[in-house]
């Protein structure tokens, strides 16, 4: 056991009854900027991830491949600072190397070798003894479900089975922290699903914290404890998932567009804007903040009303991560 | 996720072994056992590497150019250990076959075409595929990971510069041909080591320079070609044609390396395809006018190219960028 690694300052137990990873912050930057040449990847980031399944959203080109580049010490930041796992990626990148596990985005895996090979050698090379890293290569295998499969050539594989590869290799060596660069990349449905189970269960049940990078939204409210959100290299939004999303954010107004009077929906729409809220439509549906719940409410009410409008639906609305970006462009 | 350890009682001795037996099935766990750290990573990356340059565990299509240069470099050795058996007499006293320093015209030819041919793909390869990438998310750093792969590189041309050579040497020994003396065969022996690893190294930096400056394996062993045989071309034609000094030899990667590898075993002027003494009238022969450079040159021109092959990787891997 790695002395170094910050050590729990209050004890805390998961599903299983052993204990979760130290609770404290796995990653923290200050200030943190790199630039390429004019461009700037990552603007004066200050943000903290707690242990668990943390989400790195944001659009392709936001900064999320930087950032984890940065935090394996690949990339040394233009300016500002960063540790992860209490360690600087820059003075301390071998020794924080070896308890962090990496799937990187892009496909990196040879076609000639077996899976249980593959996974076997990267688990040599991230320090495991050659007997030990033998056998977790088809224990890790099969807790992905590829036990059957692991000694197949990787190249005969479908692309859900290689992205399980890479899972299988990132966690193989029992590391404090797994970085998955957008693992559900070129996935069906059924798949994208079953790999944000495996995701979950893998930090719950073995306490290895993740950091999920991923551009699909409903994929990091699905599985993850907490959101890192970055837009353009900006801080978007930082903290647990729970505290930014959920109920309680105004309600959503869905209307019937009726023949007479046309151009119903568009007078609600324009009356609410013009009593000062918030108001987002999409075709006949309007998502209205901006008041508190009864507030919005009446106003919805009486506008439909003026507008001669029928409602379909009322309902109170769910803040998503979408409108954390949505707030970040405004 | 993991079973328990279950008891298992096998049908017809179950009251033997109802007690002891269990299946081990635990399953993913956590590890907190010990860990090798970087030397570790390093061991692993060169098994890898030599592996995959030999084709082992790969399909037969990529054993077929390594193996084959090893049959060239190793065959004649046979043909020769043969001939001693089956001609009961001293082939190298009575300059029936070459001595063991003239052996290296065989391994020359396997030699360049194992560098150009297999060796690029050591590094071309986990440039394309993003191997590179994962490798350095681990322990391992630039250089080491870079010293793994030479060192994996270097490993394998010995087989080809060592190998036969030190199979000569045996054989010899065993026939009753070999070096009179347990000194003498010990002076043989250390040369042959000593030559076979200067050789390696030369060749290890400068098909590994060559490999590192393209992504594309085509293009690298193109290069790799052109260094060998076009250096040793175009220093000859300067030299010879020309009318330049012979230190312009020192650019010719084959030719310094097996002039080296002539001081090593003590003798100069030698034709390194094996052909004995140069005609003093030949004024176009391979090797000719190398023997007028001092053995320090020879071995400064040798470590040269050892040094110029790593510095060229260390700066192209510096400035190589890793991410998409």
């Amino acid at each position: 056991m790695d002395e170094s690694v910050p050590q729990p300052q209050t004890e805390h137990r998961n599903g299983t009854g052993r204990p979760y990873a130290p609770r404290v912050s796995i990653v923290e930057t200050q200030a943190l900027t790199q630039r390429f040449g004019a461009t700037v990847a990552l603007d004066a980031l200050d943000l903290t991830m707690q242990p668990g399944v943390t989400g790195l959203v944001g659009a392709n080109g936001a900064g999320k491949t930087t950032l984890l580049n940065a935090m394996l010490g690949l990339r040394v930041p233009t300016s500002g600072s960063l540790t992860v796992l209490g360690h600087d990626p820059l003075k301390a990148g071998q020794r924080l190397r070896a308890m962090v596990g990496f799937a990187p985005e892009r496909n990196v895996l040879p076609d000639e070798m077996r899976a249980v090979d593959f996974v076997r050698h990267l688990a040599e090379v991230q320090g495991l003894p050659r007997s030990e890293a033998r056998n977790r290569a088809s224990d890790t295998l099969w807790l992905v479900g590829l036990g059957e499969e692991r000694l197949r050539t990787l190249g005969t594989m479908s692309t859900g089975q290689r992205q399980r590869v890479k899972l299988a290799q990132a966690i193989a060596s029992d590391p404090k922290l797994v970085l998955l660069d957008e693992p559900t990349d070129g996935l069906d449905p059924v798949q994208r699903s079953e790999m944000l189970t495996l995701i979950g269960e893998i930090s719950r049940d073995f306490s290895i914290n993740v950091v999920l990078s991923s551009h699909q939204l409903e994929e990091v409210e699905r599985v993850c404890d907490n959101v890192v959100a970055l837009d353009a290299g900006r801080l978007v939004a930082c903290g647990p998932i729970s505290d930014l999303v959920g109920a309680g954010e105004g309600i959503t107004l869905e209307l019937v567009e009726v023949a007479e009077p046309a151009g119903s929906v568009g007078a609600v729409e324009a009356a609410l804007r013009a009593a000062g809220l918030d108001v987002g439509r999409r075709e006949a549906t309007l998502a209205l903040r901006g008041a508190g719940f009864e507030e919005l409410c009446d106003r919805a009410r009486d506008a439909v009303a003026a507008a001669g409008a029928r409602i379909r639906r009322l309902d109170t609305r769910r803040r998503t991560l979408e409108d954390l970006f949505e707030d970040g462009a405004r | 996720m993991s079973d328990p350890a279950v008891p298992v009682s096998p049908a017809g001795d179950a009251d033997n072994t109802a007690d002891t037996t269990r299946i081990i099935d635990q399953g993913y766990r956590s590890y907190d056992g010990p860990r090798t750290g970087l030397p570790g990573a390093v061991r692993s990356v060169v098994r890898y590497s030599v592996r995959h340059t030999l084709g082992l565990g790969r399909p037969a299509r990529h054993k077929i150019l390594p193996w084959l240069a090893v049959v060239i470099a190793l065959v004649p050795a046979v043909v020769f250990v043969g001939l001693a058996v089956v001609l009961d007499v001293d082939l190298i006293t009575d300059e029936i076959l070459p001595d063991y320093h003239q052996y290296y015209g065989f391994i020359t030819t396997a030699l360049f075409f194992y560098c150009g041919i297999v060796v690029p793909d050591i590094l071309v390869s986990d440039r394309r595929s993003g191997m590179l990438q994962m490798y350095l998310s681990t322990p391992l750093q630039r250089w080491n990971y870079l010293a793994s792969k030479a060192l994996a590189v270097a490993l394998t041309l010995a087989v080809l510069t060592i190998g036969p050579v030190l199979f000569l040497l045996v054989a010899y020994t065993i026939e009753g041909s070999g070096p009179d003396g347990f000194i003498e065969w010990i002076k043989i022996f250390v040369r042959i080591v000593a030559a076979g690893a200067a050789i390696s190294a030369a060749f290890t930096a400068a098909s590994l320079a060559a490999a590192s400056l393209t992504d594309r394996r085509a293009f690298a062993s193109v290069g790799v070609i052109l260094l060998l045989w076009g250096s040793g071309f175009v220093t000859l034609a300067l030299v010879e044609a020309a009318d330049m000094s012979a230190n312009i030899y020192a650019f010719d990667l084959g030719g310094i390396s097996d002039e080296f590898k002539n001081r090593i075993y003590g003798v100069e002027g030698i034709d390194p395809i094996g052909g004995g003494e140069p005609e003093p009238d030949d004024d176009f022969s391979p090797g000719a006018g190398r023997d007028s450079l001092s053995t320090t040159f020879v071995a400064v021109a040798n470590m040269a190219w050892v040094a110029v092959g790593s510095a060229v990787v260390w700066w192209r891997y510096r400035r190589l960028a890793l991410s998409r």
